[in-house]
């Protein structure tokens, strides 16, 4: 992972903390913030070795969420490699794609990490509603970023700039 | 675009890395590690068949000495069988003794008084002599008749405890005085030092064939009268005065078990002495 992408990816885990905090709704917590750069990465294709990224993302996650650490990173990098093999068989990078992508991406997160937690003795805590809304939402989360990441707004702003000092 | 894909080998170590540490972290309701759980479910199979090996390997052991138990049993029952073939035969054998001297008493009946059994333990029919016991230590006088069922064997040349030594008839240096039994022909029989016998002394014009019995007439003082002694097989008349006669011992001496002594037989006295 760049050193310059550390401190969003924080951020990002800090949004998806306070999604879960008291006072917002249950649902709120139900997606899955930093498969934005998880999809991206395997859209974009900008960075080489995410997988072991996704990998600290994952422990990080694991160290904010979880009860245990590890099968986080398990789960992230899973999820990373799949992406980056679905990126090389799908040549849309549209916005839909983010959606597809994310909804792929948070339903390997979320059934490798319950799968990791089966050896260790740990309830297979997933109910199919749970699961499907974890999905939509993340899904259309990364769907939004990649819509966002569409507009380009540093490149219409510097359009606009010029136009205005011109 | 080239994607960089990690080592699939090196990821799956991370994953299993990973999924190691997070049993360290969790414990099981008895407190203890999940991963420890782990070890020991790894473990237990392998302690499992070591201890099944061990097992193996002791029942191999003990297998194997119960075999090599069982191979000295079968050798000394094998030696126990020997051993009671061996005592059957001897017991046969001392039947078949018993039996020789009860004819031998039976058919003795007028040597009888004072007589002494013996059983023969050692013949060497090539020097002639012969070995025999008495149940009881006894000293038997030397020259003392030993008979058997068949005829005349021999006579007592050494005495030593239950011990007593025989010269058989068939000795180079025996003789015992013989005659039919209607005492027409008198003679001598002689040892040859074979397993025959040559009757010495008897006239040309003497009535004598082949297949007569020989009794002794005891006329030695050493035999007593009327003990079959020897039975004729050749008569040859030759150029000297007295007819050359062969003869074999009535007495089987090849198979003689028991033997009647008769120590208190006395020439002098006429007949069994006091």
């Amino acid at each position: 992972m760049r050193f310059r992408l550390i401190i969003p990816v924080l951020l990002t885990l800090l949004a998806q903390r306070m999604l879960g905090m008291p006072g917002m709704p249950p649902w709120a917590a139900e997606v899955l913030l930093p498969m934005a750069w998880i999809v991206a990465a395997a859209l974009l294709q900008k960075e080489h070795g995410w997988p072991y990224q996704a990998l600290v993302i994952g422990l990080a996650w694991d160290v904010l969420f979880e009860p245990v650490i590890g099968p986080g990173g398990i789960a992230w990098s899973a999820a990373c490699l799949a992406l980056y093999a679905f990126a090389g068989l799908v040549a849309d990078r549209s916005p839909k794609a983010w959606v597809g992508f994310g909804l792929i991406g948070a339903a390997i997160v979320t059934l490798v990490h319950r799968a990791a937690l089966v050896p260790l003795g740990l309830p297979f805590s997933l109910t199919l509603g749970h699961w499907l809304r974890l999905v939509a939402f993340t899904g259309l989360w990364c769907g939004l970023v990649g819509a966002i990441l569409k507009l380009d707004f540093p490149g219409q702003w510097q359009a606009y700039r010029s136009r205005k000092l011109r | 675009m080239t994607v960089s894909r990690p080592p699939a080998v090196l990821t799956i170590l991370l994953w299993i890395v990973l999924e190691v540490i997070a049993a360290w972290q969790v414990r099981t309701p008895e407190g203890t590690p999940v991963l420890a759980m782990w070890i020991r479910s790894v473990a237990r199979p392998l302690a499992w068949s070591a201890e099944k090996i061990g097992h193996l390997i002791v029942d191999a052991s003990l297998g194997t000495t119960d075999l090599q138990q069982v191979i000295v049993d079968n050798r000394s029952l094998q030696l126990e069988v020997e051993r009671l073939s061996a005592r059957n035969m001897l017991l046969e054998e001392d039947i078949a003794a018993f039996r020789d001297a009860d004819e031998l008493l039976r058919d003795s009946a007028g040597f009888s008084n004072g007589a002494v059994i013996a059983r023969c333990t050692f013949r060497d029919l090539a020097a002639g002599s012969m070995e025999v016991r008495t149940a009881s230590t006894i000293y038997l006088p030397r020259d003392t008749p030993a008979i058997t069922g068949g005829g005349l064997v021999g006579r007592v040349v050494r005495s030593e405890g239950s011990r007593h030594w025989l010269q058989l008839i068939t000795h180079g240096a025996a003789a015992a005085a013989v005659q039919t039994p209607d005492s027409d022909v008198q003679g001598l029989v002689v040892g040859t030092g074979g397993e025959t016998l040559t009757v010495a002394y008897v006239p040309r014009q003497a009535r004598l064939e082949k297949g007569q019995v020989l009794i002794t007439s005891g006329g030695d003082g050493i035999f007593p009268p009327g003990i079959s002694a020897a039975t004729v097989v050749r008569v040859r008349e030759t150029e000297n005065p007295f007819l050359e006669i062969g003869a074999e011992p009535t007495a089987d001496l090849r198979t003689t078990r028991i033997v009647m002594l008769l120590p208190l037989w006395s020439a002098s006295g006429g007949g069994e002495a006091e």
